[in-house]
């Protein structure tokens, strides 16, 4: 089989479909991530997510169904740790982050049998993503695209100050869990194709890589989902091309277009040029 | 309707073991313009906080225009107040322009689910106009100086047309010529707007000059209040 008839086939086809809804959802959470500044949280999901699927396949019930209550249950965890602070939300994180690391290795090394399926949700593939995850990835990139656009205001507003935004009516509180649970979602619906490891790299990436060149939050989301979509094909292209992992091309092929937003975003200049009159 | 825009009876607040507020009684009739004055921890933000219902309360009462600051009527009281907060939890690069910014402070009366029409548009920049900063409609608000920040952020207080104008420590980003050009817009937006304002200042010299009366707060607790004159004599006599 060339390089060229591999994109006639099937499963060819639904992997592209696959990374192109799988980038849209991420991006789009990825911009409220980025800019609530939420990464670390967005890790810790991810992880937890990745945990949840092993459990879902220790105890034989849908690993995706099964991620997802568990990315819920870390973001419903996650969420009033950082929001109270009862504890610095750094630690908090980090003892979230280290038991559901502690939890997926422990439930790794107590799975019966061959641990391919298993590594499989760690490291993702693409190429062999089923019909149900293909559904799954559909509603769950249908339902961002439309929350983000219903509620694109509040969004802003609890993106500039979510304080300010409680003090002028906006239920900002709402808006951050729900922004917590659908980073949640969304990761746990693209774990089978792009894997624990790295599936918050392709929530990250391409909104940090729009946040250089942007200062308009609408094209923030249009530019993110864009560079997502490029970068997950031009992944899938090369790990084609040269037989490698597509779910590590894929977030390769994002940071490095990240390093070269960063080189030449506009908003470094302005920001150096402009850093001489912030006194005033 | 109750003759005070705001009271507070009987308030406290803690936080923790540590009591911030004891029992605060003090009114603010409408149409006045009152100073809350005191040094770093005497409770004058905490104070202002509770009449957004951001730090609840204790014991006692906070009121708004006479309706209790609860959970019930919360977002209703709120669209009634304009506030421009002290310090903003935000990124400098954050991806808003100075219009934007100004839109959000009417999201809330726009409702979930709805899209800003032409008219809150207009509002908007009428109150970039009266901030005489429209010209900067356009720019990221993160590159603004902290002067025209202040005026975007008065701007986004007024757009929604408060009764209410709650500003915590103005003075605070600024130099020593904007304090001057913030007395006059401060007054302007008071004065025109029908509005009851509440200004929050350790700068003794910035309240004299802008307040009716001025309020003193210690440790928590109201030490009383004197005329914008006779604030300074006041601090001459040795409070400071």
């Amino acid at each position: 089989m060339t390089w060229l008839s591999l994109w006639s086939e099937p499963f060819m086809a639904r992997a592209l479909l696959a990374t192109a809804l799988s980038a849209v959802a991420c991006a789009c959470v990825g911009v409220l991530v980025v800019t609530m500044r939420l990464s670390f949280i967005g890790v810790c999901i991810s992880h937890a997510a990745f945990a949840g699927a092993l459990i879902g396949l220790h105890f034989g019930v849908s690993p995706l169904g099964s991620s997802m209550v568990a990315s819920l249950l870390a973001a419903g965890v996650l969420g009033p740790l950082a929001d109270r602070g009862n504890l610095s939300p750094d630690t908090a994180i980090g003892v979230v982050f280290s038991a559901s690391i502690a939890l997926a290795f422990l439930l790794l090394a107590l799975l019966p049998g061959p641990k391919a399926e298993a590594l499989s949700w760690l490291w993702g593939n693409v190429l062999t993503v089923s019909r149900e995850n293909l559904w799954a990835l559909a509603g769950v990139a249908t339902a961002v695209v439309v929350l983000m656009a219903v509620f694109f205001k509040e969004i802003q507003a609890v993106i500039f100050d979510r304080e300010l935004a409680a003090a002028s009516g906006i239920p900002a509180t709402a808006v951050f869990y729900a922004v917590l649970a659908f980073s949640g979602v969304t990761i746990a619906a693209s774990l089978s194709a792009i894997g624990g490891l790295l599936v918050f790299s392709m929530v990250v990436n391409p909104a940090a890589t729009a946040y250089q060149l942007t200062y308009s939050l609408r094209q923030l989301f249009l530019l993110s989902a864009l560079l997502a979509v490029l970068a997950g094909w031009i992944g899938l292209a090369l790990s084609a091309l040269f037989n490698l992992p597509a779910g590590a091309m894929i977030v390769l092929v994002s940071t490095a277009m990240l390093l070269v937003a960063i080189v030449f975003s506009p908003k470094r200049r302005w920001s150096t040029a402009t850093d001489g009159g912030k006194d005033v | 309707m109750s003759q005070y825009a705001c009271e507070w009876r009987n308030v406290t607040v803690r936080f923790g073991k540590r009591t911030v507020l004891h029992t605060v009684t003090l009114g603010v009739r409408c149409g006045e313009l009152v100073g809350l004055f005191g040094h770093n921890g005497a409770g004058k933000s905490t104070l202002l906080r509770t009449l957004l219902g951001l730090i609840p309360v204790q014991n006692g009462q906070v009121l708004v225009e006479g309706t209790p600051v609860g959970a019930r009527q919360m977002s209703q009281i709120r669209r009634r107040i304009g506030y421009v907060p002290q310090v903003l939890n935000t990124d400098p690069r954050v991806p808003l322009t100075a219009l934007d910014v100004v839109m959000t402070g009417l999201y809330a009366g726009i409702g979930i689910g709805r899209f800003p029409s032409r008219q809150n548009r207009e509002s908007a920049q009428d109150a970039l106009r009266k901030m005489q900063v429209l010209h900067l409609a356009r720019q990221p608000f993160g590159v603004l100086s902290g002067g025209e920040q202040q005026r975007v952020l008065l701007a986004r207080a007024i757009a929604s047309a408060p009764r209410l104008l709650l500003m915590d420590e103005p003075t605070s980003s600024v130099d020593w010529q904007f304090v001057h050009e913030l007395i006059w817009l401060i007054r302007q937006v008071h004065e025109s707007g029908s509005l009851s304002t509440i200004v929050v200042s350790h700068d003794a010299p910035f309240l004299a000059r802008l307040c009716d009366r001025v309020v003193l707060m210690e440790s928590g607790r109201v030490l009383g209040e004197v005329s914008a004159e006779g604030l300074l004599d006041y601090l001459g006599r040795g409070w400071v």
